[in-house]
């Protein structure tokens, strides 16, 4: 399972400005290494192959204020890798101008094995999702065209578009390739939990670990599915909606009062580092999460009938469980991922 | 020293056209040319003026139509032995505009041949959305600068219809929006048409059909599907009118006329 691209095929010849000889700037393939308990990528790697250059400008984008409208909201403000690329101690995403959004900012590791994005699946490809808070007017407030005209008064973009692309110097499409290879890159997957599903050293669980485990595959697993602990879907979980917002999620993208409060199962990897939690982000701990499941949960037309048993709403789970389930989503947590420096902002 | 070209060309085909002993009418059609299709925007059996006068349809609604924009896509044409030309994929999206005046769409190197039908798609394809950033290409700019583009999504309105309207109920002048397009992975609102010519669009080195397309607009709201803007005056994300809204735009299109000829008057 692994996508080796190890032969550029054309090396870029940049003039030098000062004594016109050429030097060659070779661009190069990155590897994309598919972790053994990962499903299988989504992301057509063919259409798109990160190179060394095409991913170091997809970071310098990312972290790049200029993409908003006042100039000072980068994609990194709101997704902060020590947060494990989401936005800490902060409910909604915060904007130009001060503004507030209505959502909790989620993360963005492993976002190459995933068919939908945002909370409702607003887009299905990875590529365009850049679109969505680059001209969200309380996110970034910006226009593409407006993006793009200011990249293309940057001479330094310039020349870092024609060296990371073939063709097309700075365009949208260049833009959006960057910024996707940058992200594909992004795979979280040496937690202490990967290494002990793939039996390497470090991976031993405690007692309570692995009891956590046992309890999560038990009674969690059905929506957390796989490695990637999602399985991608739209579920309402059964959250009161908040009257002030009535964010009606999945709905908003279908047009379906089927899909009324549903909102896509989060991936639970670094979800430590993660807080706060939900799509509005009203739980600061994980331990109201699971308050929540056992007994903070309403009906409703749309709550997902996994949740309804018929002893009652949500997931039964007594204190141990609950001590075990703490445990276990420590383990989850990828230090080798939120301290690579490849990632880094500085 | 044009003319002089001309002479000669039709001079070769004459020649080309003597030696060859298929006695198909086409095969004196030689070489390509471009097809220009014109979207003649019209209400009913009127033109349509933006923001000027007031129409009133089947349902009793006055509209005063503001913007009038849709997209158009994966042209192809039919010849009379029923070949299908296919033009390009990546070449065949276009913003038609009212409020801009760009309501031409030319399709460029189209072999010689009698065509005799055009399909097209109002919108854009799911195959093409989900190639990401390499499908998209310009096209997302384009329809950024045109209000086509469904920022919130990342996706495309395949039609925006704005203006104002009253109606028996509605006695103020209201605005209406009718912004239609795929909803997600959810439900894909493109459709396609195929349209006869009713006169043959004869392409060659020296021929450039017009294609003269008529749509009429109030078949968005008053087509086939009825569509009250005095029950819903903004019609965007809608599971149950949005795929209504998407069929009668589909069947807006007719085509009027075409002209044969060099391609450079009406």
């Amino acid at each position: 399972m692994k996508y080796l691209f190890w032969v550029l095929v054309s090396v870029f010849l940049v003039s030098c400005h000062e004594d016109d000889a050429y030097v060659a700037v070779k661009n190069t393939f990155l590897t994309v290494d598919v972790p053994e308990n990962f499903p299988a990528l989504v992301y057509d790697i063919e259409a798109n192959p990160p190179t060394q250059l095409g991913f170091e400008l997809g970071k310098k984008l990312f972290y790049d204020g200029k993409l908003s409208s006042s100039g000072f909201i980068s994609c990194g403000f709101c997704h902060e890798q020590s947060s494990a690329f989401t936005h800490h101690g902060h409910q909604f995403s915060h904007g130009v101008n001060d503004l507030e959004g209505t959502r909790n900012t989620p993360t963005i590791a492993n976002m190459a094995f995933f068919t939908e994005f945002a909370w409702d699946g607003a887009t299905s490809h990875l590529d365009l999702f850049p679109i969505i808070p680059i001209t969200n007017e309380v996110e970034m407030g910006e226009t593409m065209t407006g993006v793009i005209n200011k990249l293309i008064a940057d001479a330094e973009y310039q020349k870092e578009f024609e060296m990371a692309f073939e063709e097309g110097g700075v365009n949208a499409e260049n833009f959006l390739k960057a910024i996707a290879q940058f992200m594909v890159m992004m795979i979280s997957s040496d937690s202490k939990y990967d290494k002990y599903v793939r039996n390497e050293a470090g991976g031993e669980l405690t007692e309570t670990e692995a009891m956590g485990l046992g309890v999560f595959q038990q009674k969690c697993a059905s929506c957390h599915a796989t490695d990637l602990f999602t399985d991608g879907s739209f579920r309402n979980n059964g959250l009161p909606p908040n009257p002030q917002l009535n964010d009606m999620g999945r709905a908003e993208v279908s047009g379906s009062d089927s899909d009324n409060y549903k909102f896509k199962v989060p991936s639970l990897r670094n979800v430590s580092l993660t807080a706060p939690y939900m799509h509005d982000g009203r739980f600061g701990s994980l331990e109201s999460v699971l308050n929540f499941y056992t007994n903070g949960m309403v009906a409703s037309e749309t709550l997902d009938d996994s949740l309804r048993t018929k002893d009652g709403l949500g997931i039964a789970l007594n204190d141990e469980e609950k001590a075990g389930l703490l445990a276990f989503f420590e383990i989850l947590t990828d230090d080798t991922f939120i301290n690579d420096e490849r990632f880094s902002e500085y | 020293m044009k003319s002089i070209y001309k002479f000669l060309a039709f001079t070769l085909l004459a020649v080309f056209t003597s030696c060859s002993s298929d006695d198909d009418a086409t095969a004196g059609l030689m070489g390509e040319n471009k097809v220009t299709l014109e979207f003649d925007n019209s209400v009913g059996s009127d033109d349509l003026l933006l923001a000027t006068a007031g129409y009133t349809n089947s349902q009793n609604e006055t509209l005063t139509i503001t913007r009038l924009n849709y997209i158009v896509s994966n042209f192809s044409l039919t010849n009379d032995a029923g070949e299908v030309f296919t033009y390009d994929k990546e070449e065949s999206y276009f913003v038609t505009s009212e409020e801009t005046g760009s309501t031409e769409v030319v399709l460029e190197h189209i072999p010689a041949g009698t065509y005799v039908s055009v399909t097209f798609g109002i919108g854009v394809d799911q195959e093409k959305y989900l190639q990401g950033a390499e499908g998209q290409g310009d096209f997302l700019t384009i329809a950024e600068e045109t209000n086509m583009m469904w920022s919130w999504q990342a996706g495309y309105k395949f039609l925006n219809y704005e203006g104002t309207f009253t109606s028996e109920t509605v006695t103020e002048p209201t605005d209406f929006k009718v912004h239609m397009g795929s909803h997600g992975s959810s439900l894909d609102n493109y459709k396609e048409v195929t349209l006869s010519l009713g006169t043959d669009a004869l392409v060659s080195d020296e021929m450039s059909p017009i294609i003269h397309i008529v749509a009429d607009a109030n078949d968005i709201l008053d087509g086939e599907n009825k569509l009250a803007l005095t029950e819903q005056s903004v019609i965007m994300v809608s599971e149950e009118k949005s795929p209504k809204v998407a069929l009668n735009t589909a069947s807006m299109f007719t085509v009027d006329h075409v002209h044969n000829g060099t391609g450079d008057s009406h």
